[in-house]
């Protein structure tokens, strides 16, 4: 018997809702934004979209999609037949299947400034939005044997977190060209190998390259990923049986030619293109901190028409999950909005770069969510510690659990959740981990286990305190480097929750 | 992508084979299925998809739907009375 299909099998391929599993919701919807580029129109669209179907809230996630929860299934045929005028489509979200596979090619993430960022080397955006095209809906990559995660940047700085992706493209110049190199093999996630931050490539592409070695890479995971478990299908572990020579040989053989060498560093500054800066055509942008990227359908609208009255109506979404309108040529009126609805863009530099997932939505997290964390630990910053982070950042990421997708082990200071037992009834706990990073990079280390939520605050405190003491003998000591230089012990009785 | 087929296993019973499609689409396709329906037919929906599994039943309740659920060898029969 032939069901109607039509109007359903258009969208079969290309659109997905995923699985929420707390705050009353069951279904996320997680809307690609390649590169985080996106016009007040859309962004308008996508508002109205969270007030009909979402109850009003959106967030903005670390890969630059904008998420809705508490969405119908019922509704989900409209949604998309309006996304689909605006030219979006969503994640696949097959990472609910028991075994390996129905993996897709997520969002792939971009210098949130490129193509005005007077700090980038080339444009990464064309060819971000080239193999969108490429693979949504493309039947030939909808089963990998995971998710596969881009980054392709063309800016000076690490905005993407480049190292934390299956493949990062990065910007570089080799005698006098300017092109890319490629890292292969991140992931920040509890799959096997573990957290793994992604090894150099050594090769030099030039532009027009890209797009082929992509298309190889993801061709060759599809080929040869495992499909065992789900445990050892992502693309990292893949990399971790082969290495990087033979990745890059297999390359090589697919694209039927050597690809050219490149040895020079790869290390860059890991920042978040904070508050407001210059563009290259002297027009600046203007980034707004969002504590976990949290709007509302109001809140988005607002934003979109402070872009169109003050800039030329396009916005940016960061890996941070903050909010950049560029094009603004009246910075100090767009500031003077801005701070008559309490919008300060000065500050610490922590509230724009921690990050929170959504473990709310998801379930993992029992009380005291990822985001609150995020949220209390950035006003506990700003209250008690108000000039120190001003001009210097450390990196605060709040998972839910092990699968870390607020990035706990690349952070300075990481939290990922697991419940603990307190007299005999569950509670929230948070495991602590230290000295993270991406340049010259180093997977954080687990110096706390199943410390009670609630003491969260007081243990980073305890933390902050020395490193003040210190700063009175070492005034230029940064708190990253004050943490690298803890001893053991001293991080022990630091930590101890008394 | 394998166009999801309603199939007549005999009078006044069909199953509906959704394995390997994502929310919202087993959901979608359940209650499209049920529309070609006669009162009285059953209709019985096989997913792999976990969270289907718990979302299918749900919403076809809702629409005051009797619903059951059995689970065997990593898939769910989900059983619905029209
Ligand atoms: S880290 Fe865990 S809790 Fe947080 S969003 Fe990812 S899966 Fe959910």
């Amino acid at each position: 018997m032939e069901l109607e299909m039509e109007k359903v099998m258009r969208f079969m391929g290309r659109y997905s809702l995923g699985r929420d599993n707390g705050m009353g919701s069951l279904h996320f919807l997680r809307i690609k934004i390649p590169g985080g580029v996106i016009t007040s129109e859309y962004f308008k669209g996508i508002a109205e979209l969270s007030r009909e179907y979402g109850r009003g809230y959106a967030e903005i996630t670390d890969r630059q999609d904008i998420q809705l929860h508490w969405i119908e299934g019922d509704d989900a045929l409209d949604i998309f037949e309006r996304l689909e005028k605006m030219g979006f489509t969503t994640d696949m979200c097959g990472q609910a299947f028991p075994g390996a596979g129905h993996g897709d090619v997520r969002n792939i993430v971009g210098c949130p400034l490129s193509g005005v960022n007077k700090d980038e080397l080339i444009d990464g955006y064309p060819v971000i939005k080239e193999l969108t095209r490429f693979f949504t809906g493309n039947e030939d990559f909808l089963d990998l044997p995971k998710k596969f995660k881009f980054s392709i940047s063309g800016c000076m700085y690490n905005c993407t977190r480049a190292e934390i992706n299956d493949m990062a493209f990065i910007p570089v110049v080799h005698d006098g060209e300017i092109g890319f190199t490629v890292l292969a093999g991140g992931g920040a996630g509890k799959t096997l190998p573990g957290p793994t931050l992604a090894k150099p490539l050594r090769v030099f592409l030039s532009q027009e390259e890209v797009f082929d070695v992509a298309v190889a890479t993801v061709e060759i995971f599809r080929d040869h990923g495992n499909r065992e478990s789900k445990a050892k299908a992502r693309f990292k572990y893949l990399l971790d049986q082969i290495g990087v020579n033979g990745l890059r040989n297999m390359i090589e053989k697919k694209l039927g030619r050597k690809l050219e060498d490149y040895h020079g560093d790869v290390s860059r500054e890991w920042i978040e293109h904070t508050g407001v800066g210059e563009q290259k055509d002297e027009r600046y942008y203007v980034c707004v901190p969002l504590i976990g990227g949290k709007l509302s359908s109001d809140i988005m609208e607002w934003y979109a028409g402070l872009a169109e009255e003050y800039g030329t109506g396009d916005l940016r979404l960061t890996t941070f999950q903050n909010l950049i309108i560029v094009n603004v040529e009246d910075k100090e009126g767009l500031l003077k909005e801005l701070g008559k609805e309490g919008v300060v863009l000065k500050g610490i530099i922590p509230k724009w770069t921690a990050v929170g997932c959504a473990s709310d939505f998801c379930g993992k997290t029992k009380e005291y969510h990822s985001k609150e964390i995020v949220r209390d630990i950035v006003e506990h910053l700003e209250t008690s510690y108000p000039n120190i982070f001003v001009n210097q950042d450390f990196k605060i990421g709040v998972s839910g659990c092990p699968n870390n997708c607020g990035y706990s082990v690349i952070a300075s200071v990481g939290l990922e959740g697991r419940l603990i037992r307190v007299n005999g009834s569950v509670k929230q706990g948070y495991d602590i981990y230290l000295r993270g990073k991406l340049e010259n990079g180093s997977i954080g280390r687990r110096v706390a286990e199943g410390v009670p939520a609630e003491n969260v605050v007081n243990v980073l405190n305890k933390l902050l305190e020395q490193y003040k003491i210190k700063l009175k003998n070492e005034s230029e000591i940064r708190f990253v480097d004050f943490l690298e230089k803890l001893s053991d012990t001293e991080i022990k009785k630091l930590v101890e929750v008394t | 992508m394998q166009e999801p087929k309603l199939e007549r296993k005999s009078e006044g019973e069909y199953t509906l084979d959704v394995r390997g499609q994502t929310c919202p689409f087993p959901q979608i396709l359940s209650q499209l299925a049920l529309e070609k329906l006669r009162e009285g037919s059953i209709l019985e929906v096989i997913t792999d998809n976990p969270p289907s599994a718990r979302d299918v039943p749900i919403a076809l309740r809702k629409k005051g739907y009797e619903v059951e659920v059995k689970k065997s060898n990593g898939q769910w029969h989900i059983v619905v009375k029209k």
